[in-house]
């Protein structure tokens, strides 16, 4: 019963670490916008965090820069277990408007399992909280497995 | 023989369901819940369901726990269940009406130093957790303590003046009893500016928004938590929760004592909802109509404004007022 009443929770209270690898700064304002009056995924229980250690699902946008590649690693091997890893805009995914530029290191995918990705330049807050929800689902499977 | 098991029986289930630790967990909970939706709805917002500080608690308790490296284990693991455990001994001593689990062993000042036990765990944690962050929230701490301190004793002491008459008196069942006689403090006109201090003093000790400034998760990463992760964290949310109870409780004890029936159940649901209604005011309705101040403002604040409103309270007392 106990483990059950766990596995229901973690899909209910995902909170997010939010991570930017050199991005234009589009998607971390949709971001944002996402937890606003009109969007409130609060009423889902997202929630931002200021640390990677209260982390259930980090949300990486930008097209992970040479500069940030290391910190952006090291900070997502900071989060607990379980965790969920979500790339924002096309950015991490493919590099975008920023791929071949000789500073960008990405994808993402090359350097770590990516959970779900979001496309879009920037994608809509209601795509994010859609993929956010995909997320959490993840997050209840990964749990129920341990 | 048997009444001495019968009597340990009792008081264990004082210490673990009523009004110990179940009930903190479950009324602690509920009240943050109510808090975070009463503010999501003032921002035209949705809002979390109202159990969602459950969902987030065992949410925690399933999650991996590290320990940094540079952290020294035992105190990074014991500090948070200090405070917790502080926090429901602290319960087991506010009365409810007329009933109290452990009356006549304590008075105010031993709630004033179990009330200073979760702060300082919370403190010396983060100081074990080894974390720059930590270091910064814990001297954020200590002055946001050492503002709210001040005003809350002088609120005790007027409160005290009012009951004792020629003594001041700290005994809680003095209190109680006086209320009963009497009905309840904040109808006395002296005591309505202590009371307004004690309300503005609620959401300082709880670390509640605009006075979380140790706990600034946008600024320094969550400060004295930053490190923290899984089964200690939940145990630190839990904490938090359970504060905003204690400290409404005990200002329902202080000041609108003498409302209830006599029996325990009913006294107990009355204790509920005028938690709920303190919450309300001085939690909900502060977070949502302000925003977050500076580590030195809320020190101001707390030394001008509220010991000013404490003082007045003081002084009438003291003619007798
Ligand atoms: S996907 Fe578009 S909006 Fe988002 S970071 Fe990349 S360029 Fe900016």
């Amino acid at each position: 019963m106990f483990k059950k009443l766990i596995e229901e929770s973690t899909a209910k209270s995902p909170w997010l670490f939010h991570i930017n690898a050199g991005s234009c700064n589009g998607c971390d304002i949709e971001l944002v916008s996402v937890l606003t009056p009109r969007y409130d995924a609060e009423r889902l229980g997202f929630k931002l965090t200021g640390t990677p250690r209260h982390a259930d699902i980090v949300v990486v946008t930008g097209p992970v820069t040479k500069q940030s590649l290391p910190r952006v690693l090291r900070a997502i091997s900071q989060v607990p277990e379980p965790r969920c890893i979500v790339t924002m805009g096309s950015c991490p995914q493919s590099g975008n408007v920023f791929r071949g530029s000789y500073s960008v290191a990405g994808p993402l995918s090359k350097y770590v399992p990516v959970d779900v990705d979001v496309a879009g330049c920037a994608p809509k807050p209601e795509a994010v909280i859609d993929g956010l929800v995909l997320a959490t689902q993840i997050l209840k499977e990964k749990r129920a497995k341990k | 023989m048997m009444t001495i098991v019968l009597t340990a029986l009792q008081y264990l289930g004082y210490i673990l369901i009523f009004p110990g630790f179940l009930f903190c967990f479950v009324i602690g909970m509920l009240l943050c819940g109510i808090d975070r939706k009463i503010v999501a709805r003032m921002q035209k917002r949705v809002g979390p369901p109202v159990l969602q500080p459950f969902y987030d608690f065992f949410k925690l308790c399933g999650k991996e726990t590290i320990i940094p490296a540079a952290a020294s284990k035992t105190t990074f693991l014991a500090a948070p269940l200090v405070g917790l455990a502080a926090l429901v001994v602290l319960q087991l001593f506010i009365p409810i009406h007329g009933f109290s689990a452990f009356s006549g062993m304590a008075d105010i000042i031993v709630i004033l130093y179990l009330l200073l036990i979760p702060a300082m765990a919370a403190m010396l944690g983060g100081a074990a957790s080894g974390s720059p962050y930590a270091g910064i929230g814990l001297s954020r701490e200590m002055v946001t303590i050492i503002a709210c301190e001040l005003p809350l004793v002088m609120v005790l002491l007027a409160v005290g003046k009012v009951v004792g008459g020629d003594a001041v008196t700290f005994s809680f069942s003095k209190i109680a009893n006086y209320q009963l006689a009497n009905g309840s403090l904040i109808t006395h006109a002296s005591l309505i500016p202590a009371a307004i201090a004690m309300l503005l003093i609620i959401p300082g000790e709880t670390g509640n928004h605009p006075f979380d400034t140790a706990e600034a998760e946008t600024e320094i990463c969550e400060g004295l938590l930053a490190e923290y992760s899984g089964a200690p964290l939940a145990v630190y949310k839990l904490t938090h929760c359970v504060k905003v109870l204690t400290l409404t409780s005990f200002f329902a004890a202080l000041f609108l004592g003498g409302i209830g029936t006599g029996i325990v159940v009913v006294d107990a649901l009355i204790l509920v909802a005028i938690c709920i209604v303190l919450t309300i005011v001085s939690i909900s309705f502060v977070h949502a109509i302000t925003a977050r101040l500076k580590i030195e403002q809320v020190f101001k604040f707390y030394w001008t404004t509220v010991t000013g409103l404490a003082l007045i309270s003081l002084v009438l007392a003291w003619y007798g007022l």
